[in-house]
C-alpha cells in the first residue's frame, strides 16, 4: 500500500471536518476523492501531504509512517487549483525548485527538467514567465514541478478548476497519460463526477468529513450502498419501496430486483430504491413498454440537450402509486428520466401527454433508515414536530420525505391504532415526560425504529451507541452508520458492564468492544470510537448524555415490553435525541 | 477608422466627461503647489556666485547636518524596512485579540502634530526619563545624540513602511509556500526565495516613503537632537537658522542640495523598482 490512512480526524473548531477516514491506496493507483465543498476532501489531501496536522489517527506512506513528519520531510508531489507557481521564476526555475533545495548539480537539474518538459509537451518554454503561459499550460509546468523530485505520490487539489472545458479535457488527458507513465499513485481531489469517472481506477466518495463508500466507478454508479452516493454520482430517482416476502414491490407492482438482504421478522418492511434516469423506460401503453411497469404520469417538462433528452414526469396520484422519496414539502416530486435520440424517434411525445412508466433496472440501497413519520396525538402537535431542526435537516441531507401521522390514543395502553396499517420507516415522537410508554406503544404495534425528538434539538456533534442485547447488535450498527453519513459527528460506542463485573471477565468486555469496533468498520463503513463503563446502563448513558450538549444517543433494544422500566430515565425531559432501533428477532446473519 | 483620426488630447479615456477640465486643474496645481516654487528655489540658487555657492554648501557645518539628516533618515528607513515588514507580516498572517487596536495605532504617527512626538520622545528618552534612565547605565544616550534622531525619524517613518507592506503580503498566497514546502524547501528557504521576492517591490516603495518622510522632517527632530553645529544638527534645522539670519541665499542653496540628493536617491530607487517589476511581467508576448 502506498498511503494508508487510518482513523483520521481533523477537527476545526470543535467540529471533525475530517471524521474517522480509514483508507488504502495501492501502488501507481489514481484514486479519486470526490465530494461536494465542504465535505472535507480538500482537507484531507492536505493532512496526506502534511501542510495540516490530524488531530488523532495515522498516515503512512509506503509503508513509513508519516503522521508527524512535516510537508517537507514528507515529499510528496502536490499540484494546487491555483497552479501556485512562482512567479518571479522562469518555468525553468520553477521546475527545478525541488531539485535546487535538495542541492542537486546544474547539469542533473537541466537533464531532469528537460525530461519532465517533454512528459507535459512543453518543450522549449524553459525560459518564459508563468504570466506569459495560458492557464493550461501553467498548471502543466505545476504538474512537472511538483514530479521533479520523483516523488512517491502525487496529490492533485482540484487541478482543472479553474480552466474552461476543453483545455480541461487536455490537461486530463495528460494528467493520466503521466500518471501512466510513471505509475505513481496519485490522489486527485475534485467535485466534478464527470472527472472522476473518466481519470480514477477507484473513486472515493465524501460527504461531511466521512468517507462514505469506496469502489471501482462503474460499481459506484450502478449499485451504491448509500443515499448520498447514489444522488452525488449522476442523477437519481429514489422510490420508497416495500420488501416482502416474494420480493420487492412499488405499491402494489411487483418489481424484478435483488433484495439488499433477507427480511427480518415475518413483516414487510420500506425500502429505498435507486432508479438512474436512463434506466426509465416510457410509452403510449402499459403493453409497449418492454420493461416492467411502474405507474403512469404527465409529462411535465421536456429539455432538449443535445445527445439526450431530459424529461420530468409527474407521477399520477392514486393508492397504487409508488412514493417518489423526495417528495418533501413543496408539492410532489417528479420522476427523472434521460432518453436517447434514439428512444426519441421511437417514442415521440409532448409536454402534458399522459405516459405508461416502466423501469429497466432497479437497485436496493441496503440502508435501513427509508422514510420519517411524524406521529403525535393530534394533528397539530405532528405538524409541529415536522418542524423541529434535526428532522427537518436529517430529511433534507436524506432527501427523503416526513409524513404525518395522527394516532389520538397514542401511548394509551391496550387501545388500538386508528389505522390498522403497519409503522413503515422511522416513527418521530416528541420528547416529554411519558414518552417512554409511547415509545413501547407504538414498538408493540410493530414501530422498529423511534425517534424521539427533544425541543429544538439541532443535529449532534456527537452520536453514543449503545445495544442493550447482542442480537441487535448488527441492526444498531446498520442504523447508526446510516445516521453518520447525514450528519458530522463523531460516533462512540458505549459499552457498559455491571459494576461487580469480576475482573477476569473484563478483558472479556474489552474483547466484546473491539469486536463490536471492526464490525462496524466492516460492514457498515463505521468508523467509531469505543468506551467501556461501568455501572448500570440507565444511569451510565444519561450521565455520559448530561455531560455535554450536543450529543444523541442511538439505543438497540430487543423485546418490546419493558423498554419505560429499564430506560425510562433515559428519556424522561430529555435534551437529547434519542434513536430506538429495536429488533424483535433478528435474521439469520446473512 | 475616423476615431483614430481624432486628436488624442481630446479622447475621453474615462466614462466621466472633462478631461480637458481635470488635465487643466492637475497641471496648474502642479505649477502652483510644486513646480513653481522649486524653480523659485532653483532661481535663487543661480543668482548666487559660484564661489559663494560652494562656500555655503561645503562648509563644515552644512556637511555635518548632510551626514546627520541622510544618513540618520537612511538608517531609520532601514529599521523600518525589518520592523515594518514584521509588524506587516504580524497584522496580516496572525489573528489575535486586539490586532485592530494594533492596526489602528500603526496610523497615529501620521495624526500626532510632529512636534508632539518629538517632546514625547525626548521626555522618555532624556538621561532621567522612563527609558534613559535605564539606557544611560549602560553607556547609551539617546537625547541630544545622532541615536535620538534616528529614533525621532523611525518613529514617523514607521506607517509608511507598514502601509506599503501590508497589501502586497495580503497578496503572498498561502498556496505558494504549501507548494514550496512540499517541494522541500525549508523556512528560510521559503522566506528568501519565495514571500521576499515577492513583496519586494513593496518593500523598496516602503523603504522610499520612510526615507522622504525623514529627511523632510522638522518638528520632532528639533526636541530631541540638541542641534550642537556639526554633531546633532539637521539640514532642516540649518536651513531654518539661515533665514532667521536672513541670509536667503544660502537657505535656497542648503534647500537646493537636499533637493538634489533626495531627487538622484528617489529616482534611483524608483529605477530598480521598474526593474524589478520588468523582471516579473515585461515579456508578456
Amino acid at each position: 500500500m502506498s498511503i494508508t490512512l487510518d482513523q483520521v480526524t481533523k477537527r476545526y473548531q470543535g467540529s471533525p471536518v475530517v471524521n474517522d477516514v480509514s483508507l488504502d491506496i495501492g501502488d501507481g493507483e489514481f484514486f479519486v476523492l470526490l465530494g461536494p465543498s465542504g465535505s472535507g476532501k480538500s482537507t484531507l489531501l492536505r493532512a496526506i501531504a502534511g501542510l495540516s496536522g490530524v488531530d488523532h489517527g495515522r498516515i503512512s506512506l509506503h509503508g513509513r509512517d508519516v503522521t508527524h513528519l512535516s510537508a517537507k520531510e514528507r515529499g510528496v508531489g502536490l499540484v494546487f487549483q491555483n497552479y501556485a507557481l512562482f512567479r518571479h521564476m522562469t518555468v525553468a526555475d520553477n521546475i527545478e525548485f525541488a531539485l535546487r533545495v535538495r542541492r542537486v548539480k546544474a547539469a542533473d537539474r537541466r537533464k531532469r527538467r528537460q525530461e519532465l518538459l517533454r512528459l507535459v509537451a512543453l518543450e522549449g518554454m524553459d525560459e518564459r514567465m508563468p504570466a506569459q503561459l495560458s492557464g493550461g499550460q501553467q498548471q502543466r509546468v505545476a504538474v512537472a514541478r511538483a514530479l521533479a523530485h520523483k516523488p512517491e505520490v502525487l496529490l492533485l487539489d482540484e487541478p482543472f478548476g479553474a480552466l474552461d472545458a476543453k483545455i480541461r479535457e487536455e490537461l486530463r488527458r495528460t494528467i493520466r497519460q503521466v500518471q501512466r507513465e510513471l505509475k505513481i499513485s496519485t490522489v486527485l481531489v475534485t467535485h466534478d463526477q464527470e472527472e472522476a469517472f473518466a481519470l480514477a481506477d477507484r473513486i472515493g466518495v465524501m460527504n461531511l468529513g466521512r468517507l462514505l463508500e469506496v469502489g471501482k466507478p462503474q460499481e459506484l454508479y450502478a449499485s451504491p450502498a448509500t443515499r448520498f452516493v447514489a444522488t452525488f454520482l449522476g442523477a437519481a430517482n429514489l422510490i420508497l419501496a416495500r420488501q416482502t416476502k416474494d420480493g420487492i414491490r412499488f405499491g402494489k407492482t411487483p418489481v424484478s430486483a435483488p433484495a439488499p438482504g433477507p427480511l427480518h421478522g415475518a413483516r414487510e418492511h420500506e425500502v429505498v430504491a435507486v432508479v438512474r434516469p436512463e434506466e426509465v423506460e416510457i410509452a403510449q401503453t402499459r403493453e409497449d413498454l418492454t420493461s416492467n411497469y411502474l405507474t403512469r404520469g404527465t409529462l411535465e417538462e421536456l429539455v432538449f440537450t443535445g445527445a439526450l433528452e431530459r424529461l420530468r414526469i409527474r407521477i399520477d396520484d392514486g393508492p397504487d402509486a409508488p412514493p417518489l422519496s423526495n417528495s418533501n414539502g413543496s408539492g410532489p416530486a417528479l420522476l427523472e428520466v434521460t432518453r436517447t435520440q434514439h428512444e426519441q424517434r421511437a417514442f415521440e411525445i409532448e409536454t402534458g401527454q399522459d405516459v405508461a412508466i416502466g423501469v429497466r433496472r432497479v437497485h436496493i440501497l441496503p440502508t435501513p433508515l427509508s422514510s420519517f413519520t411524524a406521529c403525535a396525538t393530534s394533528e397539530s402537535l405532528a405538524e409541529a414536530l415536522v418542524q423541529q431542526p434535526l428532522l427537518t435537516e436529517l430529511a433534507s441531507r436524506m432527501k427523503t420525505r416526513v409524513s404525518l401521522r395522527v394516532e389520538p390514543k397514542l401511548g394509551m395502553p391496550n387501545a388500538d391504532c386508528e389505522t390498522p396499517l403497519v409503522f413503515s420507516g422511522t416513527t418521530v415522537i416528541a420528547s416529554h415526560s411519558e414518552v417512554a410508554y409511547q415509545a413501547q406503544w407504538l414498538l408493540q404495534r410493530g414501530a422498529e425504529e423511534i425517534l424521539v425528538l427533544p425541543q429544538n434539538a439541532g443535529a449532534p456533534q456527537r452520536v453514543l451507541i449503545h445495544w442493550a442485547d447482542e442480537s441487535v447488535r448488527r441492526a444498531t450498527l446498520a442504523v447508526s452508520a446510516s445516521i453518520l453519513r447525514h450528519v458530522s459527528a463523531e460516533a462512540i460506542y458505549i459499552g457498559i458492564l455491571p459494576t461487580h463485573t469480576p475482573a477476569a471477565q473484563r478483558p472479556h468486555g474489552m474483547r466484546a468492544l473491539l469486536d463490536a469496533r471492526s464490525e462496524a468498520q466492516a460492514v457498515h463503513g463505521l468508523e467509531m470510537r469505543t468506551e467501556l463503563r461501568f455501572g448500570d446502563v440507565s444511569n451510565e448513558l444519561v450521565r455520559q448524555l448530561a455531560e455535554l450538549p450536543g450529543q444523541m444517543l442511538i439505543l438497540g433494544i430487543r423485546g418490546n415490553k419493558d423498554l419505560a422500566e429499564r430506560f425510562g430515565s433515559l428519556f424522561a425531559d430529555a435534551h437529547w435525541p434519542v434513536l430506538i432501533v429495536h429488533r424483535e428477532h433478528e435474521g439469520p446473519s446473512a | 477608422m475616423a476615431t483614430l483620426k481624432q486628436p488624442t488630447a481630446l479622447k475621453q479615456p474615462s466614462v466621466l466627461p472633462g478631461f480637458g477640465l481635470t488635465f487643466g486643474f492637475t497641471t496648474f496645481f502642479l505649477c502652483a503647489v510644486v513646480l513653481i516654487p522649486l524653480a523659485a528655489l532653483v532661481l535663487m540658487t543661480a543668482s548666487m556666485t559660484w564661489h559663494d555657492f560652494v562656500k555655503v554648501v561645503f562648509s563644515a557645518r552644512a556637511l555635518g547636518s548632510y551626514r546627520l539628516s541622510f544618513g540618520a533618515s537612511f538608517l531609520a528607513a532601514t529599521i523600518n524596512l525589518v520592523f515594518g515588514f514584521i509588524i506587516a507580516w504580524t497584522l496580516v498572517r496572525y489573528e489575535f485579540p486586539g490586532r485592530k487596536a494594533i492596526d489602528a495605532l500603526i496610523d497615529m504617527p501620521f495624526a500626532l502634530p510632529t512636534a508632539v512626538s518629538g517632546i514625547a520622545l525626548t521626555t522618555v528618552f532624556a538621561e532621567n526619563g522612563w527609558i534613559g534612565q535605564y539606557l544611560v547605565v549602560w553607556g547609551i544616550k539617546v537625547a541630544y545624540t545622532w541615536i535620538g534622531v534616528t529614533v525621532a525619524l523611525t518613529l514617523i517613518g514607521l506607517p509608511f513602511a507598514v502601509r506599503s507592506v501590508q497589501p502586497a503580503l495580503l497578496e503572498v498566497q498561502r498556496d505558494l509556500e504549501d507548494a514550496a514546502e512540499t517541494l522541500g524547501a525549508g523556512r528560510f528557504y521559503i522566506f528568501r526565495r519565495i514571500i521576499l521576492p515577492t513583496v519586494l517591490p513593496a518593500l523598496l516603495t516602503g523603504f522610499t516613503l520612510a526615507f522622504a518622510r525623514a529627511v523632510g522632517e522638522y518638528g520632532s527632530v528639533i526636541f530631541i537632537a540638541g542641534n550642537l553645529p556639526l554633531k546633532t544638527e539637521i539640514t532642516p534645522l540649518l536651513i531654518v537658522i539661515r533665514l532667521e539670519e536672513f541670509d536667503y541665499k544660502g537657505a535656497a542653496a542648503l534647500g537646493f542640495v537636499m533637493l538634489v540628493i533626495s531627487f538622484a536617491f528617489l529616482l534611483m530607487i524608483n529605477l530598480l523598482q521598474a526593474w524589478g517589476r520588468k523582471r516579473l511581467t515585461s515579456r508578456v508576448r
